[in-house]
């Protein structure tokens, strides 16, 4: 098992606590056990496959299920991009293992990254999404809470079953893809005109920035995206659960609590996202400088969106007040000092 | 031969998959499908390995025929392009399985690769919940099949979990959109 797909399932289920005690009023919290459970086990069961197979089946199993669940989309909607995504990766481990021309390792290479960004909703494949959905049964789900150990555990097992040459076109097109979906998410949470909208499309600027730690072969880049993963699942996610009554509410406030969630989400020091982006810019620095030059550049992109989806939390009270704060304090520990994180991960 | 009976019947049940509109013509589909493909993993899943993905076949078709649009609906009205996938994707398949790749297991490969991917396009063309369910089938049982390409005689438990949610797809409790 990955130990960093491990850290980041117990992070999901740390979240899923942290939501079921501080649950906006209304909520039942006996669907979001039951729900939110069953993600994190099959989560769990996609970390813990013995080998790639089983964990395409698992999650197979699992997009059926989230499928199944009430929700807004029709089923076909909700299954459909994560079934191609478990086609693609099925194709490209079967041209990665077969005796055949280099060519067909790097379709194998294109196949990896183009199922993983399927699996997770992430351009080119960004799954359908209703504002009004709960997060149970949206395409979040994937971005916040059952992604992150899925990714790790897709990218490590690629990286195994790919040659040195395939591997490198494995990390070229996860570099590409992660500038793309920083650039089009970033720009998308900024100018999009729905609230809720603006938040899926941060979750997808943030996964640019993951891809791009996992295009980045050297170990800053492995920290970094494991960092930004963290940020999503007890960052980002839980901010989004206490912003959906304010954001449905169509509440706007500029208060200072609305600038400090917007720091966060914006990456800035001293919360974890600061970290991550000094990570990345280094590795990116070692590998190659020019790609340090546009990821920065990339980065400026997260304020305006920052703003707007720190605006739309509104004033939180009582129980989500604690909750903002609780996040806000983690991010701040995890960001001033990263280490226990990462060793944990033994990065 | 009889791998290569069985991969031209995998194709074939694939094929139907992605012509058939219909629950007849869906369950008939994943059970040749199905069939194909326990009979390409034979040499390298083994009976037990091979019976299990043939049983999930067979039980996923049966859920199919209880659920859908009526009928057999095989190549409705407007279906030209889904015959030309059908023909020029299996050809693919076989140039890729067979002239492309080399070892043993080209029926394997080639019964994997056309599985998989017809699934993937009948996924991606069709909103009806049965279709999609359907092509989920095959591309589970597909997927069990590949495990020996990685591994042959990695036990039984890879080819019973791709017929469990191959079966399973056809059966659970699917609740309709709640209202905007």
């Amino acid at each position: 098992m990955q130990p960093e797909a491990v850290e980041l399932v117990a992070l999901a289920l740390a979240a899923l606590v942290l939501v079921l005690a501080f649950a906006p009023v209304g909520a039942s919290r006996r669907a979001l056990l039951a729900k939110g459970g069953a993600g994190v086990a099959g989560t769990a069961a996609v970390v813990a496959a013995p080998a790639f197979d089983i964990a395409l089946l698992v999650m197979l199993a699992l997009a059926l299920l989230h499928a199944a669940i009430e929700g807004r989309r029709s089923f076909a909607a909700r299954l459909r991009l994560p079934v191609l995504a478990v086609a693609l990766l099925a194709l490209a481990a079967v041209f990665a293992r077969v005796e055949g021309p280099d060519v067909l390792h790097r379709f194998a290479a294109v196949g990896f990254a183009a199922g993983l960004a399927a699996a997770l909703g992430l351009l080119p494949y960004i799954h359908t999404f209703e504002p009004e959905e709960q997060v149970t049964s949206s395409p979040v789900a994937w971005l916040g809470f059952v992604g992150p150990a899925v990714a790790t555990v897709v990218v490590a097992d690629a990286q195994g079953l790919l040659t040195a040459d395939a591997g490198a076109v494995f990390s070229a097109v996860l570099l590409g893809l992660g500038l793309l979906n920083m650039a089009w998410g970033s720009i998308a949470t900024w100018l999009t005109e729905n609230d809720a909208a603006a938040w899926r499309y941060s979750f997808i600027a943030d996964w640019g920035l993951v891809l791009s730690g996992f295009g980045i072969t050297l170990a800053d880049g492995q920290r970094a995206s494991l960092i930004v993963l963290f940020a999503i699942v007890l960052g980002r996610l839980p901010l989004y659960i206490t912003s959906r009554n304010a954001v449905r509410d169509k509440v706007k406030t500029e208060r200072p609590i609305n600038l400090l969630v917007a720091a966060a989400l914006a990456g800035s020091a001293p919360f974890a996202g600061f970290s991550a982006r000094v990570l990345l810019l280094r590795g990116a620095t070692q590998l190659y400088w020019p790609l340090a030059l546009v990821l920065a550049a990339g980065m400026l992109l997260w304020l305006p969106g920052s703003l707007r989806l720190g605006r739309s939390l509104g004033v939180p009270r009582g129980r989500q007040a604690v909750a903002v704060a609780i996040v806000l304090a983690i991010s701040v520990a995890v960001g001033l000092y990263p280490l226990p994180l990462l060793t944990v991960a033994r990065m | 031969m009889g791998e290569g009976a069985g991969a031209f019947v995998a194709w074939l049940g694939a094929s139907l998959v992605v012509l058939s509109d219909g629950r007849r013509g869906l369950a008939l589909g994943v059970l040749l499908a199905g069939a194909g493909v326990a009979v390409v993993a034979f040499p390298t899943a083994g009976l037990g390995g091979s019976a299990a993905l043939a049983v999930g076949g067979l039980v996923a078709a049966t859920g199919r025929l209880v659920a859908g649009p009526p009928g057999w609906a095989i190549l409705p009205a407007g279906s030209t392009p889904r015959l030309v996938l059908c023909i020029a994707g299996g050809l693919v398949a076989l140039w890729v399985g067979l002239g492309v790749t080399s070892g043993d297991g080209a029926s394997l490969r080639f019964g994997v690769i056309s599985t998989i991917g017809f699934g993937a396009a009948r996924v991606l063309s069709s909103h009806d919940q049965s279709v999609v369910l359907s092509a989920l089938a095959l591309i589970s049982l597909a997927v069990g099949a590949a495990v020996g390409l990685a591994a042959p005689g990695s036990g039984v438990v890879p080819y019973v979990a791709a017929a469990v949610i191959a079966a399973g797809s056809a059966w659970i409790p699917i609740k309709a959109p709640s209202a905007a």
